[in-house]
C-alpha cells in the first residue's frame, strides 16, 4: 500500500480532566473517503479540530504527506492543503457570498482579480452562483453549508475535512450535497467526513472509523462496522448487542 | 468603484486646495483645519473599529505619543519640524506594536478596556515625567502661518485617505480584515493569520494618528496631558465613526464633519450651555446606535442597495415568468 496521506498516531486530547479523544490511531489513503462515526460527544469534532490545527494534541502526532503537522496553526495547514468546514457554520455574515469565497481564494490567488475569477468558478461548482451578491447572513441553512464547502474548496485542498455538511438539510438538498462529494472524490480528493445520517455516510464512505467516549472502537467497511457488536452497543445500548 | 472615487475625490480636493484663497478669515480657516484633522483621526480609528472589529479606546494615546515625540524632539533635541514629525508617526507605530502584542489577544469589551487602561497609563507617565513637562505641558515655538497648517493637515489627511482607500477597498487586505472581524476562527481555517493582520491594522491606524498629533502640537503650540492624552480624542473619534458609519471610509468623513460642525456651532453660539453639548451628543449617539446602527452612510447605502436588489429580483422573476410561458 502507498504511503498514506494522513496518519493519526495515538492522538489524545484532554481538556482539563476530560479526555475528549483518547489514543486514537488511523490512516487515510490518497483518494479515499473515510467516514468518522460515533454517538454525540464521542469526540469527532475534537478530533477534527486537532487534525485541522485548532487544537494541539495533548499526546500523539499527526503526519500529513509525510510531515509532522501536530500543533501547527490552522492557517499553515490550509496552506499545506487541508481544507475544513465547521459543524456550526462560520459564514462571514456581514459580507456577500462572493466576498466570502474571494477571501478563501486569496490563499492560492493573492491578486484580487484572479481571486474573484477563481471564486466564480467555485460558486458555479457549488451551485451558489445565483446568490453571489446576497449577504451570507441571508442564506438558508442549506446555503450556508454549501458556502462552507465552497470556502474550503476555494483553498484548493488535497485533503478535505467535512463536519456534518448534510445534517439539517432536507432530502433533496442532502442528495445534492452527496452528489457534490462524490464528484469531488471522482476528481481525486481525499475526504474525512463526520456525519450522523447513516444513509449518507454508509453509502459514500470507503471505510469507517467509529469513536465512542473518545476511543476508537471499530474500523472497516460499512458492512463490517455495522455488524460489529461494540458499534451496535454504542448506538443501541447493551441489550441490543 | 475606482472611477467613481476619482470623479468625486478630485473636485473635492481641488475645492479644498483653492479654499484658503477664498477664505480670508483666519478663524474660519482654523475651524476647517481642525475639521480636516478630525476626519483623519476618525478614518484612522475606523481601520481598527470598523474594518477589523476592535474598538480602540487608546486611540488618543497615539495622538499624544505623536504630539509629545514631535514636541520633545523639537524642544530638547532641536530637531527641525520636518524631521520630528515623521518620528512622531514612527513612534506611534512602534507604540502600537508594543501595545498590540498583549491587547490584540483580547476581544470585544476586553480589548476596549485594556487599551483604555493603557492610554491612562501613558497619560500618567506624561504627568510625572520631567521630559514632558508634567502637568504643565510643553510649549513649542510659535509658527503663525494658518495656511501652512491648513495645507499640511490637508495633505496628510488626503494621503491617509488615498492609502486607506487603496489598502482597504481595493487590495485584498481590506477583505481579509473584514473576515477577521466577522469570524476569526473561520478566517484562520482559510489560511489567514489573524495575529499578523490585526497587528498590521493596528499600526496602520496608529501611524497617521501620531503624525496628526505632531502637526497638532506645532499648530496649537501648546500640549499638555489633558488635551492630547485625555479620553477626548478616542471618544470623539468613536462618536464620529459610529454616527457616520463604521467599516466604510466615507462614513467617518461624514460623521467627523457633522459632529465637528455641531460642536463648533454650539461652542460659538451657546457656549454658556457647554454641559448641554455633551448631553445632546450622548443622546445623538444613543439614538443613532439604536435607530441607525450602520451609521448615516451605512444606512443610506443599505437603502440604495436594497432598492437595487429589489429591482434585480423583480427583473429575474419577470425573466423566469416569460421563460415558463415559453415552455
Amino acid at each position: 500500500m502507498a504511503e498514506p496521506i494522513l496518519k493519526v498516531n495515538s492522538v489524545t486530547k484532554c481538556f482539563g480532566g476530560l479526555t475528549a479523544v483518547n489514543n486514537v490511531s488511523f490512516e487515510v489513503q490518497q483518494g479515499e473517503i473515510i467516514g468518522l462515526l460515533g454517538p454525540n460527544g464521542a469526540g469527532k469534532t475534537t478530533l477534527f479540530n486537532v487534525i485541522s490545527g485548532f487544537y494541539a494534541p495533548t499526546n500523539g502526532t499527526i503526519i500529513f504527506k509525510g510531515l509532522d503537522i501536530s500543533g501547527k496553526p490552522p492557517y499553515t495547514l490550509a496552506d499545506r492543503g487541508i481544507g475544513r468546514t465547521f459543524q456550526v457554520v462560520k459564514p462571514f455574515a456581514g459580507l456577500s457570498v462572493l466576498e466570502n469565497i474571494i477571501i478563501a481564494s486569496f490563499l492560492r490567488y493573492p491578486k484580487r482579480k484572479d481571486a474573484e475569477r477563481h471564486a466564480w468558478k467555485i460558486l458555479e461548482n457549488t451551485g451558489l452562483a445565483d446568490r453571489a451578491d446576497v449577504s451570507a447572513a441571508s442564506l438558508t441553512l442549506a446555503g450556508r453549508k454549501r458556502l462552507e464547502i465552497g470556502k474550503a474548496l476555494a483553498l484548493e485542498p488535497t485533503f478535505l475535512l467535512l463536519d456534518e455538511v448534510v445534517a439539517g438539510l432536507n432530502p433533496t438538498e442532502a442528495d445534492k450535497t452527496v452528489e457534490l462529494i462524490l464528484e469531488l472524490k471522482k476528481q481525486g480528493m481525499t475526504i474525512l467526513i463526520v456525519e450522523h445520517i447513516m444513509r449518507v455516510i454508509m453509502n459514500i464512505s470507503d471505510r469507517l472509523v467509529v469513536l465512542n467516549f473518545g476511543e476508537k472502537i471499530a474500523e472497516g467497511t460499512a458492512a463490517e462496522v455495522a455488524r460489529n457488536p461494540l458499534v451496535i452497543e454504542a448506538y443501541l445500548g447493551e441489550a441490543a448487542a | 468603484m475606482k472611477d467613481k472615487s476619482i470623479r468625486w475625490g478630485l473636485p473635492i480636493l481641488l475645492v479644498l486646495i483653492a479654499l484658503p484663497a477664498v477664505v480670508q478669515d483666519t478663524f474660519f480657516l482654523r475651524v476647517i483645519t481642525e475639521a480636516i484633522m478630525w476626519i483623519g483621526l476618525a478614518l484612522a480609528f475606523d481601520v481598527l473599529a470598523g474594518y477589523t472589529g476592535y474598538l480602540n479606546f487608546g486611540h488618543g494615546a497615539f495622538f499624544g505619543l505623536g504630539a509629545y515625540t514631535t514636541a520633545i524632539l523639537m524642544m530638547q533635541a532641536h530637531w527641525p519640524f520636518a524631521l520630528a514629525l515623521p518620528m512622531g508617526g514612527i513612534l506611534a507605530g512602534v507604540g502600537a506594536l508594543v501595545a498590540g502584542l498583549p491587547t490584540l489577544r483580547l476581544k470585544g469589551a476586553y480589548f476596549a478596556i485594556a487599551t483604555w487602561a493603557l492610554s491612562r497609563a501613558v497619560q500618567q507617565m506624561a504627568l510625572i515625567m520631567d521630559i514632558t513637562g508634567g502637568p504643565d505641558g510643553m510649549r513649542l515655538p510659535s509658527f503663525l502661518n494658518p495656511q501652512f497648517f491648513y495645507y499640511l493637515m490637508l495633505a496628510i489627511v488626503a494621503v491617509t485617505f488615498a492609502l486607506l482607500w487603496y489598502l482597504l477597498e481595493c487590495s485584498p487586505f481590506g477583505l481579509k480584515l473584514k473576515a477577521i472581524r466577522e469570524d476569526d476562527q473561520g478566517a484562520m481555517a482559510l489560511g489567514l493569520n489573524p495575529t499578523k493582520l490585526k497587528m498590521q491594522a493596528f499600526i496602520l491606524s496608529a501611524v497617521p494618528t501620531g503624525v496628526l498629533g505632531g502637526v497638532y502640537a506645532y499648530w496649537i503650540t501648546f500640549i499638555d496631558p489633558a488635551s492630547t492624552l485625555g479620553d477626548l480624542v478616542s471618544d470623539q473619534a468613536l462618536v464620529m465613526v459610529v454616527f457616520g458609519g463604521m467599516g466604510t471610509l466615507i462614513g467617518p468623513v461624514i460623521g467627523a464633519l457633522l459632529i465637528f460642525a455641531f460642536k463648533t456651532l454650539f461652542w460659538a453660539y451657546l457656549s454658556d450651555f457647554q454641559l448641554l453639548y455633551l448631553i445632546i451628543l450622548g443622546a445623538v449617539i444613543a439614538l443613532s446606535v439604536v435607530f441607525i446602527p450602520n451609521g448615516l452612510w451605512g444606512t443610506l447605502r443599505g437603502a440604495r442597495s436594497n432598492r437595487k436588489d429589489e429591482a434585480k429580483k423583480a427583473g429575474s422573476s419577470a425573466a423566469k415568468l416569460s421563460q415558463s410561458e415559453g415552455e
